[in-house]
């Protein structure tokens, strides 16, 4: 585990960039593109951005640069770029223009930085965010200004779907309800038919339990306890204790990032794997946690739509690109990123232009070719509907990695009312 | 469902906690008792620590070698802080201090995330202080017990050295009065620096303790200082007593707080800091003159 200086933060692509301040970009743009035009200027405000005659597809980031956030923002810029810089620096055949800002984990900032990329930029596609507040918050925006489509490319809270249910909104990453539900009949088949559930008390820590406890009481499991514990806890002992206690043989678990280390590790240490058997949603044991959880993580079960390892001939060559650009393996974030490319890159070249109904159309039920597997959008909700991994971590050469222990073929997820 | 073993796994828990913590607030207390400074840069300082820690133990292989080493370049940043950038500012408005702090500690999180990203990394605890320890129905991991010990012993004889010894009592003595000891013919200058030097130490030595059972990453730092700063505050600013009592009833508060209501921990820690600050404003060990 030696440290590297992986930071990417400035990586530029192939196309355009600008950190735009107020509405002048716009103006400035649309003059470049058509020499002369320059008097129409003061109008052009209140056009939007799918009929701005141009041919570039402008793509805005809103995504968290800085923070606790910025590596999963910095990797879904990574993914995504890596594709278009692959198809000639291209989207749709058109040239990319990109536009920037750093939502860091702010709601208030995400609904401005949305309507400044919606009104002032122009953006045809808005590629974000990280957090499932941010999108909840962006939600209305979108849907007023209906000018642009939106990849969400992280957010997974299925009430993103379930309250806003746009036609705009298409998930390129997961809902909660399949990071969580799935492993329930997997646990009660393979591991143990009871379960204590350990989670981060807040809304994604919520639903993470929710959804499996739901599945694993239908699949005839029972549940004996749930530990909520506080977002962003160091010390986890008086709740390992808890889980401890219940005497339950397999804890299902919702922890990410910092919080997944200090509670994979404790639950190490405190001798716990001879006890029960950790399972949980992917992000307990991912790329970003695995190096610091080290040996502590071996053995454990999780879930999740994309797995670096998996042995499949799109997979690994993949994973060699993005290595070969960022000599790093691309993690779950990668992955959501190039597959937003992709799915716009289909699109805007299928409807030949950026009208977003036009490619909200097509991208309706469209079936993507991505490393994780290929998935498709729900016709009714717009989330994927995707293969996920059953991964268990084992030992190998430069440390610990994740073993695809099998693959739960597309399972059915719930469309919370909504139907586009 | 709470039974003794619980409540005695969360005892151990919250004196570890509490003495970890007491290694951060002394050396932030012992700086602002001698300096007059809030060192805001103080949680960045441990959060080196850590990093350093796990860079060490990388290159070296060796977790006695990181809880030597990192220590010392951290003291070694702490000197260059004091050196280039605390002294020119000596008795200015206090003000002048909180800022300049507060930029180091922002410039060293963005140096921290420039050089080893956003990533978690990790302090792999050595084997020797592996497995767990069983007492009674009880069992409490063996390098959590070595944590409590080491950190224990480094807070006793700190305490001794500043009551007993002639280093504490020139310690104490320019806290008190720095004009007089200058007069006396003490370089006040070096133990200033010598002290900011200890202060970065010891939270350098928190910040590998702790990187074995926690994720070393780039907001530890901030987590720390506010908790360092709430129990200078209720132990009393200045006073390296309070500060050890202070960081135990943290420790305690929290590692309880965690069995009995854990989303509204950090409301108690707050609700007892505002208690103390309306009873007794100078904390609970404070001098009675302090503003």
């Amino acid at each position: 585990m030696s440290p590297n200086s992986e930071t990417g933060a400035n990586k530029q692509g192939q196309g355009r960039r600008t950190r735009f301040s107020g509405s002048s970009r716009r103006r400035f743009l649309v003059g470049g593109a058509t020499a002369g035009a320059t008097a129409l200027g003061g109008c052009l405000g209140g056009l939007t951005g799918s009929d701005d005659g141009d041919d570039t597809v402008t793509v805005g980031y809103v995504l968290p640069f800085s923070g606790t956030y910025s590596l999963l923002g910095e990797s879904i810029v990574n993914g995504f770029e890596m594709y278009v810089e692959q198809n000639d620096g291209q989207i749709g055949g058109r040239e990319v223009e990109y536009v920037q800002r750093d939502t860091e984990a702010n709601t208030d900032r995400g609904v401005s930085i949305t309507r400044e990329m919606l009104i002032d930029a122009g953006a045809d596609v808005l590629v974000g965010p990280v957090s499932s507040a941010v999108a909840i918050a962006m939600m209305q925006t979108v849907q007023n200004e209906g000018s642009a489509i939106w990849l969400n490319a992280n957010a997974g809270d299925y009430r993103v779907v379930q309250e806003g249910c746009l036609k705009y909104h298409f998930r390129t990453s997961f809902n909660d309800w399949q990071t969580s539900a799935p492993l329930a009949p997997w646990v009660y088949d393979n591991v143990a038919d009871n379960a204590v559930l350990a989670y981060a008390d807040y809304a994604f820590g919520q639903n993470s339990k929710n959804f499996f406890r739901e599945a694993f009481e239908e699949a005839g499991g029972e549940v004996v306890g749930e530990v909520g514990v506080p977002l962003g806890s160091d010390d986890y002992s008086p709740y390992l204790g808890e889980i401890e206690d219940s005497g339950a043989d397999a804890v299902f678990s919702f922890f990410a990032g910092a919080d997944a280390v200090n509670y994979i590790t404790q639950f190490s240490e405190f001798g716990l794997d001879e006890q029960m058997t950790q399972t949980g949603s992917g992000f307990l044991l991912s790329e970003d946690t695995l190096p610091a959880q080290g040996e502590a993580a071996l053995g454990k079960y999780s879930l999740l739509h994309y797995t670096p390892s998996k042995q499949t001939d799109r997979n690994q060559t993949f994973v060699e690109n993005y290595q070969g650009e960022h000599d790093t393996r691309p993690n779950v974030y990668a992955c959501q990123g190039y597959d937003s490319a992709q799915a716009i890159d289909a699109a805007v070249a299928d409807v030949d232009g950026t009208d977003p109904d036009d490619l909200a159309d097509s991208l309706s039920g469209m079936e993507i070719d991505s490393p994780r597997g290929s998935f498709q959008f729900h016709p009714e909700t717009n989330d994927p509907i995707q293969d996920m991994d059953v991964r268990q971590v084992v030992e190998t050469d430069d440390g610990v990695d994740n073993e695809v222990v099998t693959t739960l073929d597309r399972p059915e997820i719930p469309t919370w009312g909504c139907s586009l | 469902m709470v039974d003794v073993t619980t409540v005695l796994r969360a005892t151990l828990l919250g004196l570890q906690l509490g003495m970890t913590l007491a290694l951060v607030a002394a050396g932030l207390t012992l700086i602002f008792g001698m300096l007059d400074v809030i060192n805001f840069a103080h949680g960045a300082l441990y959060m080196l620590g850590a990093y350093f820690g796990v860079v060490v133990v990388s290159e070296l292989g060796s977790f006695w070698a990181a809880l030597v080493i990192a220590p010392l370049l951290v003291a070694a940043v702490g000197a260059a802080i004091e050196i280039l950038s605390l002294r020119p500012l000596y008795g200015r408005n206090p003000l002048y201090h909180i800022l300049l702090t507060f930029g180091l500690a922002i410039m060293i999180e963005g140096i921290v995330v420039e050089v080893w990203g956003g990533q978690s990394y990790r302090i792999p605890a050595p084997d020797a202080l592996s497995g767990t320890l069983s007492l009674g129905s009880l069992s409490y991991p063996v390098y959590w017990m070595f944590v409590l010990a080491v950190s224990t012993a480094l807070i006793g004889a700190i305490w001794l050295v500043i009551s007993q010894s002639d280093v504490g009592i020139l310690i104490r003595a320019s806290a008190h009065d720095t004009e007089m000891v200058d007069a006396l013919g003490v370089d006040v200058s070096k133990v200033f620096t010598g002290v900011v030097v200890f202060g970065a130490a010891l939270a350098g030595v928190a910040g590998v303790l702790l990187g074995a059972s926690r994720s070393v990453n780039p907001g530890m730092g901030f987590g720390v200082i506010i908790q360092a700063f709430v129990i200078v505050v209720i132990g009393g600013l200045g006073s390296f007593k309070g500060a050890v009592y202070g960081a135990l009833l943290i420790g305690l508060m929290t590692a309880y707080g965690a069995l009995i209501a854990p989303s509204l921990t950090d409301l108690f820690i707050f609700a007892l800091m505002a208690v103390v600050l309306i009873v007794k404003p100078s904390g609970l060990f404070g001098a009675t003159e302090a503003a």
